[in-house]
Parts: C-alpha cells; structure tokens; sequence
C-alpha cells in the first residue's frame, strides 16, 4: 500500500534521510520509533508528498507521488489524513467547521449528510455537545481527539499520526491510543511516528526504529525485544528492565 | 565575489524565481474565485472595508498639505487660482493612489502575511496540502482578488476626501471662490489623468497581495522569522507601490 525506495532527504547540507526503504501493508498498523531529530516526521511528511526528496521513490498503492501531477497528487492525498504533532486545527473555526471543512470542499455531500458525519465523528472521539466550542476553549487531549475526528471525516484508507500522545497526561493518552487500537479494529491503516516506546508497543502491529535518518531495524513487538541490534537494545533498555522487574518479582 | 555575497545574490534570485512562480499560479488559479467567493467576500470586508477610515484620512491629509505647500509658493505670485488645479491633478494623478497605495501596503501586507505565516508555523498549510487543498487556490487567490476588488474604490474615496480637504484649506485660508475651486478642479482633469489613477491602485494591490501571501508562505521556524516576515513584506510592498508609481508616470507621460 505505501512503500518507501531508497528514499534520500538533504536539507542545507545535512542528511536528514539516509537511504530508507519501508514497506506498510493495507489494514496494518506500523510505528516509526526513535529518538528526537532522527527523521521520524520527515517520513510522515515525505509519504504526502510535502517535501521534496532528493532520490528514492514513495509509492502510495503502486504510483510515485513524486512523479504525478498536481491534480494526481491531489487525488492521492484526499485517500489519506494526516493528525499533525500540533493538531493543525483552523483556530478561527469552531469544532463543527473544523471537522466539515475538508468533507465540504472534497465531497459532494448535501449540508444535512455532512453534519451528520460531522456528528457522527465527534461522537466516536467522545466530543458530542462541542461543536460550538473553538479551539482555544478545548484541552491538549480534546483538541488532539478533534484532530483525529477531523482526520476521520473524509474516511480515508490511511491515516498517517505524528507523535499523537506527547504533551498529552496519561488519561488524555490512554484515550487516544484507544481509539487508534479502535481504527486498527476497524481496518485502517495506520502509521503512528512517537518516540514512547509504551505507546508503540501497544499500537503497533510492526515497529520500525529509525536512528540518524536510516531504518535500524523493523520486525513485530516480540521481534524488537528480542533484537540483538545495539541501538534497539539501547533504545529499548527501559521496557527490558520492567521485564526484568516483573520476571524477578 | 565574496561567497556572502554570492550566497546573498543567489537567495535572491530563489526568491524572484519563488515569486515568480506564485503569479503564475495566482493567475493559473484566478477561475477558483467562484468556488471560494466566501472566503473572498470576508478579505474584501477586512481588506477594503475596514480599511476605509484609514483611506480617507490618508487622502484627506494629503489633499490639505498639497493646498497648504503649493497656496504658500503660488501665493508670493498672486497666482493662488492655480491652487484647484495642483491639488485636483497631485490627488488625482499621484498622491492619491501613491498614499492610498503606501498605507494599504502596511495594513493589508502585515495582515496578510501575519496571518498565513502563522497558519504556517502551526502546520494549518500542511494540513491544507495533506487533505488535497491547494493553500495558493483557498488562501491566496482569495486575499489578492479581495485586494484588486477594494483597492481601486478605495483610492477613488481617498482622491474625493483629499480634494474636498484641499478645498477647505484653499477657501479658508488663500480666499478662492468655492465655485471656482470646482470648476478648475474638475475642467483640469483629462481622461488621462483620470485613466491613470484608476489603473494604478489596480496593479499596486495586485503585487502587495501577492508579496505579503508570498512572505506568509515562506515562514519557516519561529515567530521571530514572522516577525522578519511581515517587516520584509511591508517593507518590500512599499518599495514595490513607489516603483510601480514611478514606471507608471514615466510610461504614462512618454504615450500618452
């Protein structure tokens, strides 16, 4: 479904991308792992097609979106949506708009059908009796749950979360890693991009860890742990302790 | 050439390039209008309405200053009749548009680029892209119609407040008969004068609502580059109005 060639990325003479090559499959949920500053959100954004690499290819569903035109381009982008770090929300719109905006100017739906799935939506990301709300009146996790609300709207066939969790307390997190596991339920394709390892683990069907821009390693949960990689032994030293804790107790 | 320089010279010539490429789109996209017409609407009421008190005390104080300097010289001569004709044809032909332009630059220039570089830095124009919208076809073509429509109504108001200011500094202070005033004022004016000052708001809003949504786009990294952002976007429009206004006279007066 996605697939990512050799794809190289240099920006003011630093690599930012080294190389990556990454396959994720339909219905999957894969988290891109690693520390910050090693290229995870560059990914993200290299697979809409919002920067422009200097080789490799990003193939969404066969075609190169590198090499499409604007209106090709376009067309493919309206299958995904994208919940950005800083939720990206239109501050000057309340939370109804904001939810219908991209499902009025993409769709044909009638006014009725498309507050019905504006409705529809909050209501999935337990935001009903909010749409008059603005931004600025939401918390960090209502205001995340509204990014994703958003991100469902259009119904796409992948949605792509750029560290969904962080800034957001446990309860707030917990709530959003709920509703990624209930869209992984519900066969959607998912790539999450974090740096908290708990949260992958329990997002994840495939962990990929990036370091310094290049694909360390990529496997199953159960296949991380047992890596015998340097860097993944390392980055996942935290989650081997509380093993370890919890077989000594 | 120091590679400073060099480097200097060659962003430079990236951003005539970048700009460059942004008209062509503007004009690519103009026939999107329709379909955003809200959005239209709403930069025309924030563009040109909201902008009128500012238009008209721009042209009213001209129009006073223009009667005061040119009444003081002409008067030494006796030739204070003369004072209609250098204020209906000044407001008219220059200082109408060149200070309408000047003061529309710094308002819509800051706004317009405060705003889309803040959308900018918060990813809103990277959602825009993510969900198949194009930020120049609902953002840009918006602010740079909404510009045109406004900036021309608007200079025409300024020109009508700056020759009635004129007006009463000239029958207050240098005793010209009121009627006489608005006869040489009006008699004075030729198709031409009145061509040109209609035609130079018209290009003068064209590159200041392009140049401030080309600033806004460009945001990059913090809000201290907004801030360099919308100081190089006034700034740069302003130069841009008084360019404009001089090529305008110059070719104006060599056809015309």
């Amino acid at each position: 479904m996605i697939e990512l060639k050799n794809v190289t990325l240099t920006i003011d003479n630093r690599e930012i991308l080294k190389n990556v090559s990454l396959s994720i499959n339909k219905g999957t949920s894969t988290v891109i792992l690693g520390p910050s500053g090693a290229g995870k959100s560059t990914i993200l954004k290299a697979i809409l097609g919002l920067i422009e690499i200097n080789s490799g290819e990003v193939l969404i569903n066969g075609a190169n979106i590198f090499s499409l035109k604007n209106d090709e381009l376009l067309r493919i982008r309206r299958k995904i949506a994208m919940v950005f770090q800083a939720n990206a929300l239109f501050d000057s719109l309340n939370v109804e708009d904001n939810v219908a905006y991209f499902l009025a100017y993409n769709s044909k739906l009638t006014s009725k059908q498309i507050k019905d799935r504006v409705d529809e939506v909050l209501s999935f990301v337990n935001l009903e009796g909010t749409q008059d709300l603005f931004p600025d009146q939401l918390s960090g996790g209502m205001k995340k749950r509204l990014a994703i609300a958003r991100a469902l709207a259009t119904d796409p066939e992948i949605i792509l979360f750029d560290e969904p969790t962080t800034g957001l307390d446990p309860i707030n997190s917990k709530a959003v890693l709920d509703l990624i596991n209930r869209l992984k339920a519900a066969g959607t394709t998912s790539v999450i991009v974090t740096h908290i390892l708990n949260d992958a683990i329990s997002i994840g069907d495939v962990l990929t860890v990036i370091n310094d821009g290049q694909i360390v390693a990529s496997g199953s949960v159960k296949e991380m742990l047992q890596s015998k990689n340097k860097f993944v032994k390392d980055f996942f030293y935290e989650i081997f302790q509380d093993i370890t804790l919890i077989q000594t107790t | 050439m120091k590679p400073q320089r060099f480097n200097s010279f060659k962003n430079f010539l990236l951003h005539v390039h970048d700009f460059s490429s942004l008209l062509v789109e503007i004009i690519k996209n103009l026939p999107t209008v329709r379909k955003n017409h809200k959005e239209t609407l709403k930069e025309m009421y924030v563009i040109g309405t909201q902008a009128l008190l500012l238009a008209m005390l721009g042209g009213l104080f001209s129009g006073v200053i223009l009667a005061i300097e040119s009444g003081h010289s002409v008067e030494q001569f006796g030739a204070t009749m003369l004072i209609s004709r250098t204020v209906s044809l000044g407001i008219i032909r220059e200082l109408g548009p060149a200070v309408c332009g000047l003061l529309l630059a710094s308002r819509t220039g800051a706004k317009n680029t405060s705003e889309i570089g803040a959308m900018q830095l918060s990813e809103q124009i990277d959602a825009l892209k993510a969900y198949g919208i194009n930020p120049v076809e609902k953002l840009v073509v918006p602010r740079v119609v909404a510009a045109v429509l406004m900036f021309m109504p608007l200079t025409l108001i300024a020109d009508a407040t700056g020759i009635i200011g004129g007006m009463f500094v000239t029958t207050s202070t240098f005793h010209v008969d009121l009627v006489y005033f608005w006869t040489t004022a009006i008699k004075v004016l030729k198709f031409k004068d009145l061509f040109v000052g209609t035609l130079k708001p018209i290009f003068f809003s064209f590159f200041i609502g392009a140049l401030s949504c080309y600033f806004g786009l460009n945001t990059k990294g913090s809000t201290t580059n907004l801030g360099k952002n919308a100081i190089s976007s006034v700034v740069i429009s302003a130069v841009t109005v008084l360019i404009l206004d001089f090529v305008f006279t110059k070719v104006i007066w060599e056809i015309m």
